[in-house]
């Protein structure tokens, strides 16, 4: 109840105030009003003429061109120009270290996850088709339309069932020759580039060459962590166009397979080390999906398991001579189990975290 | 932004949170589980729903999860702090007691009965523990706190013991070992 580490992966990190004083204060004042009132509208609207036009030059090749691999070539590029667009209506400072992705026969990327420009951002580098989470509004008539044409896969997290489907398109797509470099998010969720949850292994499974990119942003000017939570897409979007830059490092690493005799959870892991060192993350064992259910719920087991451990604790304390006081041994095993899990420091979480990360 | 984090509390909500709590937090620690407080209180309320407790991972795998929850009973920031206050390391013996007393007191009559215990046995051991065994603990444990209570008054005669109020249940646990039953606050400086 006071600490947990699951949670710790969602906070985003306070500002410092740093406006505090009588000479930072009014160049502060005169900073927001430059950002608001000059910057935002100045950047909305070039973002809104240039995304437009390259939105209409992209319906309109759609409908013209025959299907064919000079149509779907431009239609990459014009994705691209689209998401260098926004990029640019952010003030994006972006660094790409390593060598720029190629397509290629059996290669997947995988990618830590820290908002939905996550995929702009490496967009305006490199095309990538992504597996996606439909989403309703405006975001998904974008999807839709235009990033079906990159071969993108839509998936629904809540439908069990979809895990089978989404794992034979990944085969297929992953499989044909020329197809656009497929991305994956293989934590599920928006994690605030601090932490890293764990990684699910349904990239891992498909017997792919696994290339991993390390997404690090820099905090200086604005946090790009998408707490959805706590703000809707849209003032994401806003908080990013109101603020001076978007600072960014990007690492394309080394392409992994998977080892003789290592399962596809321990290639995950193996993965997600050295995506976290490169990014400078924290591994946490959690599954990203716990923000959406209750782990005792879903997996009574993890209950059941306890509750057997103290049963033999109870048993033993009937066998046995009474030594001690006989409440004692009773409300002892009863005060561990009040205080060992509920009340928790954030140093005492191991034993929990490696039944969760197990189950799991 | 950074005003919002410690947003909505005063020095005098701090104050009585403090009193509140018989004093086993700092200032800081206040400030801070302030801070966890807000994060765990989604809806915004003002006061923390069961469902909210249970999104905290590890605290839904708990055996005893459920019970802590409905003991907790929605609580405001105040109420909140004084839940965790047993847990300081500052707090007393005494309130520790209380504590585990008050979770086991299933019924809330200020007895821990028969019925309590077996309610308790039951979140703890589940179906792991049989009907007889958990009647054999509950009759034991009777017995031995009724022994301990009739040699230490000096009657001759043992009266059955039905049920354990505070009194006596601190009598019977006056040697158990309560050094894990204490938890640190992250004040992050």
């Amino acid at each position: 109840m006071v600490d947990d580490s699951f949670n710790k992966c969602f906070t985003s990190t306070r500002p410092e105030p740093w406006n505090w004083n009588i000479y930072l204060f009014p160049i502060w004042v005169v900073g927001v009003l430059v950002r608001y009132f000059i910057l935002f509208p100045v950047r909305l609207t070039l973002l809104m003429i240039a995304f437009n036009a390259l939105i209409l030059m992209f319906l309109v090749i759609d409908i013209t061109l025959p299907r064919g691999r000079q149509k779907m070539a431009i239609q990459r590029k014009l994705v691209q120009w689209m998401s260098c667009a926004w990029v640019a209506a952010w003030h994006g400072v972006i660094r790409y270290h390593g060598p720029k992705p190629t397509p290629g026969p059996n290669r997947i990327w995988v990618s830590n996850h820290t908002s939905m420009i996550d995929y702009v951002v490496l967009c305006s580098y490199s095309p990538f088709a992504v597996i996606m989470q439909l989403h309703h509004g405006w975001i998904a008539f974008l999807q839709k339309r235009i990033l079906s044409s990159l071969g993108c896969l839509w998936f629904n997290r809540t439908e069990v069932n979809d895990r089978a489907v989404v794992a034979a398109r990944m085969r297929e797509h992953v499989n044909k020759p020329d197809a656009i470099p497929l991305l994956i998010f293989p934590e599920g969720t928006c994690v605030n580039n601090e932490y890293t949850v764990m990684f699910k292994r349904g990239a891992f499974d498909i017997g792919a060459t696994v290339c991993p990119v390390a997404i690090k942003y820099n905090k200086i000017f604005v946090d790009a962590f998408w707490n959805s939570r706590r703000e809707s897409f849209g003032k994401h979007l806003f908080r990013l166009l109101t603020s001076w830059a978007l600072v960014c490092d990007i690492y394309f690493l080394e392409p992994q397979a998977q080892r003789e005799g290592e399962s596809p959870q321990e290639f995950a892991g193996r993965v997600q080390a050295m995506i976290a060192k490169y990014a400078n993350l924290r591994i946490v064992p959690w599954d990203g999906y716990l923000k959406y259910y209750n782990l005792g719920e879903k997996n009574p087991g993890l209950i059941e398991k306890r509750r057997r451990v103290l049963a033999d604790v109870l048993r033993g304390y009937l066998g046995k001579q009474a030594q001690q006081p006989a409440a004692a041994a009773a409300a002892a095993a009863a005060a561990a189990a009040a205080s060992g899990s509920g009340e928790k420091a954030a140093k005492g979480e191991q034993g929990g975290a490696s039944e969760g990360k197990k189950e799991l | 932004m950074g005003q919002a984090a410690s947003g909505g509390l005063t020095q005098g909500d701090v104050d009585e949170v403090i009193a509140a709590s018989k004093g086993v937090f700092n200032q800081a620690e206040i400030e801070a589980l302030y801070k966890r407080f807000r994060a765990l209180d989604r809806g915004r309320k003002g006061y923390i729903s069961p469902e909210e407790f249970l999104s905290i991972p590890e605290l839904s795998i708990n055996p005893l999860a459920q019970r802590l929850v409905r003991a907790a009973e929605c609580p405001n920031f105040r109420d909140f702090v004084r839940l965790v206050a047993p847990f300081s390391p500052r707090a007393s013996r005494d309130d520790r007691l209380a504590f585990i007393f008050s979770v086991y007191d299933v019924d809330g009559d200020g007895y821990i009965s028969r019925e309590d215990m077996a309610m308790m046995l039951k979140q703890l051991a589940g179906s792991s523990l049989s009907e007889e065994d958990t009647h054999a603990i509950i009759s034991r444990v009777l017995a031995q706190v009724g022994a301990a209570a009739a040699t230490s008054t000096s009657t001759s005669t043992a009266a059955p013991l039905e049920r354990l109020d505070l009194p006596a249940f601190k009598r019977a646990l006056a040697g158990a070992d309560l050094s894990n039953m204490v938890v640190e606050v992250n004040v992050d400086l």
